[in-house]
């Protein structure tokens, strides 16, 4: 496990060529501790910390000012959800990208903020460098998976699949090979060993994951604009 | 009339909606007065006596819709009011008149008795008042011989009371269901409400003390085990709070809840995000079968082994997946272990497994960690 010190020392002695630099990021948690705490490690693994923010109306308005890349999202904030700033950050900023970190077991509100557009998960209890990682990953257009966020994703899938909704036809669902790729991540394994168990290039398993999220988030704008017809909105 | 759901009384919109009957058929007995008043004996006293009657049908109405006395109360002066009326009838026609006809002035109106007993004392307070009204009714007519094909006031009685009985308990019924649910919704919302609280305080701050303290190493590293463990164990209680069992469905269980409990720092649990209910004797086997395998892998994947449990829910059928990253076990020493009788833990899972109608398979090589697959249907075949 690496830990922040070393980072800093590395991002020091690289300089400009720190990739991290790169990366604006975004703080949303009502916690200070933990938000000050997450902003220094990232600040000294060299990513550049552009805002924090302790709620819903406070992300929104400052992804607007900052145009974060990534977001790190805390599911619990005093005026909404994870799922509510994810829309407002998005709303605000549509380029960022929502990576939720949250203490909770995986439930069904971390799925909610998925629908909204967020594209990883991670647990607080994670380790420094997996949250580099993890940023870093969802900066660059990536999917970050925990084992719990692609069972509650094949879940989704399965109840939309399963439920005698007439629009059932038109609602995107999952392709074999995405479901079985779904499956060995929320089974713990790796990209890699997934790459290696179906004999696919680690960019095509990472690709299937993605398109999982897409299909998810595409499915939850078809139901909220069949939900909006039938209120007359 | 005011068109309010009085949420603590269930019986209301039977009440309003038995007094609309009351009107009508006060209309009924009006207009039969009016038609044969000229037969009668007393017509006077006849008209005096319907007036009554529309004054008590007024003033029961008012009564029993809003509810404003005791319903006992105006339901026996009802009881009472209804017969006195029916045995006037001897003051106001002669014997030729009423032995062949209805009571007087009540006619239809009598029913009236009936159901408000019924929508007040259920299926049996109807019957009860039924048999009142109708032996009232013979007595005074002096008609006991009179066959049930001429004169079907005796079966109208009884069976309104037995119907408007029925649907009075089946209002109360719902209503007590109703409120057990919205009960139940209450709970799991505090429940919910409090986890979150915890959440938003303990739990981020014991993962804050466990990554800083694996990051600053030595001894705070051991804090950091020990807060780590704290972390989960909290998690799992949280989660399993906020899934209550239900009374009225007590060997119906979330096996999701069941598994969470098994969840730690090198247990990852990964369900549907909705609940996945089975019956209760089923969710304890699967909760067994999980328990045995992981117990199994901690004896013998080694420490750094990780563990993966997946639950499926897929076409009324569960697929519970168990997985680690530990070392294995050799293809030749599987065989070794079963032919010495050495395969308690598999005996064990595939015991279990087959006792809910389903199949597991275990695959597993020399560094290729473990992994069982344990498919269950839904529903349990007959047993």
């Amino acid at each position: 496990m690496g830990n922040s010190g070393s980072a800093n020392e590395r991002s020091e002695m690289t300089g400009d060529e720190n990739p991290n630099a790169e990366i604006a990021v975004m703080v949303v948690d009502d916690h200070p501790m933990w938000r000050d705490g997450v902003a220094r490690d990232l600040e000294a693994a060299g990513f550049r910390v552009v805002a924090t923010a302790d709620g819903v109306a406070a992300a929104g308005r400052r992804a607007r000012a900052t145009t974060p890349d990534v977001v790190l999202m805390d599911m619990h904030l005093p005026d909404g959800n994870g799922a509510d700033a994810t829309v407002a950050v998005l709303d605000a900023s549509p380029k960022s990208t929502i990576l939720v970190l949250s203490a909770s077991a995986e439930r069904s509100d971390v799925l909610d903020a998925i629908k909204a557009g967020a594209t990883g998960y991670l647990v607080k209890s994670a380790s420094a460098e997996e949250l580099f990682d993890a940023v870093r990953a969802t900066a660059a257009g990536q999917a970050v998976f925990t084992p719990g966020l692609a069972g509650l994703v094949l879940g989704e899938f399965r109840r939309m699949s399963s439920s005698p909704e007439p629009e059932s036809d038109t609602r995107p669902t999952l392709t074999e090979r995405e479901t079985e790729v779904l499956r060995l991540v929320a089974k713990g394994l790796s990209a890699k060993q997934i790459a290696t168990r179906l004999t696919l290039s680690h960019r095509t398993v990472e690709n299937h994951v993605q398109a999982t999220l897409r299909k998810l988030q595409l499915a939850n704008r078809v139901e909220l604009t069949r939900y909006a017809i039938e209120k007359g909105l | 009339m005011r068109p309010t759901l009085n949420s603590a009384d269930p019986d209301s919109p039977l009440w309003r909606a038995s007094q609309a009957f009351r009107l009508v058929t006060l209309v009924y007995a009006v207009s039969y007065q009016a038609a044969t008043v000229d037969n009668y004996t007393n017509p006077r006293l006849s008209w005096a006596l319907v007036a009554l009657m529309a004054v008590w049908s007024g003033a029961s109405a008012l009564l029993l819709s809003r509810a404003t006395l005791p319903r006992w109360q105006v339901v026996l002066a009802d009881q009472i009011i209804v017969i006195a009326l029916m045995a006037s009838t001897r003051l106001v026609a002669d014997y030729d008149w009423y032995s062949t006809r209805q009571t007087l002035p009540t006619t239809l109106w009598a029913t009236n008795a009936v159901i408000s007993a019924a929508i007040l004392l259920g299926p049996k307070g109807g019957i009860a008042s039924g048999v009142v009204m109708s032996l009232v009714s013979a007595l005074v007519r002096d008609r006991f011989d009179t066959d049930l094909w001429s004169d079907a006031t005796a079966p109208v009685l009884l069976s309104a009371g037995l119907a408007l009985g029925l649907a009075s308990n089946t209002a109360r019924r719902a209503h007590e269901e109703l409120r057990s649910a919205a009960r139940l919704a209450a709970i799991t919302e505090e429940r919910e409400r409090l986890a979150r609280q915890v959440h938003d305080g303990v739990l981020q701050v014991l993962a804050l003390v466990r990554r800083r303290g694996l990051e600053i190493g030595g001894p705070a590293a051991e804090l950091a085990e020990l807060a780590g463990e704290q972390e989960v164990a909290l998690r799992v209680l949280i989660s399993e709070q906020s899934a209550p069992r239900d009374d009225h469905t007590g060997s119906i269980v979330d096996v999701r809840a069941l598994l969470r409990t098994q969840a730690g720092t090198s247990i990852s649990v990964s369900t549907p995000a909705d609940p996945v209910l089975v019956e209760s004797d089923v969710a304890d086997e699967l909760a067994a079968v999980v328990t045995t395998a992981l117990s199994n892998v901690e004896l013998h994947a080694g420490a750094d082994a990780k563990a993966y449990v997946l639950l499926e829910d897929v076409d009324g059928e569960l697929i519970l997946s168990i997985r680690d990253d530990g070392r294995g076990i050799p293809a030749g020493r599987l065989a070794a272990a079963e032919a010495e009788g050495r395969m308690g833990v598999s005996k064990s899972i595939l015991g279990r497994v087959e006792s809910l109608g389903g199949t597991a398979i275990l695959d597993t090589g020399e560094g290729e960690g473990t992994e069982w697959e344990i498919r269950v249907p839904r529903t349990r075949g007959a047993r």
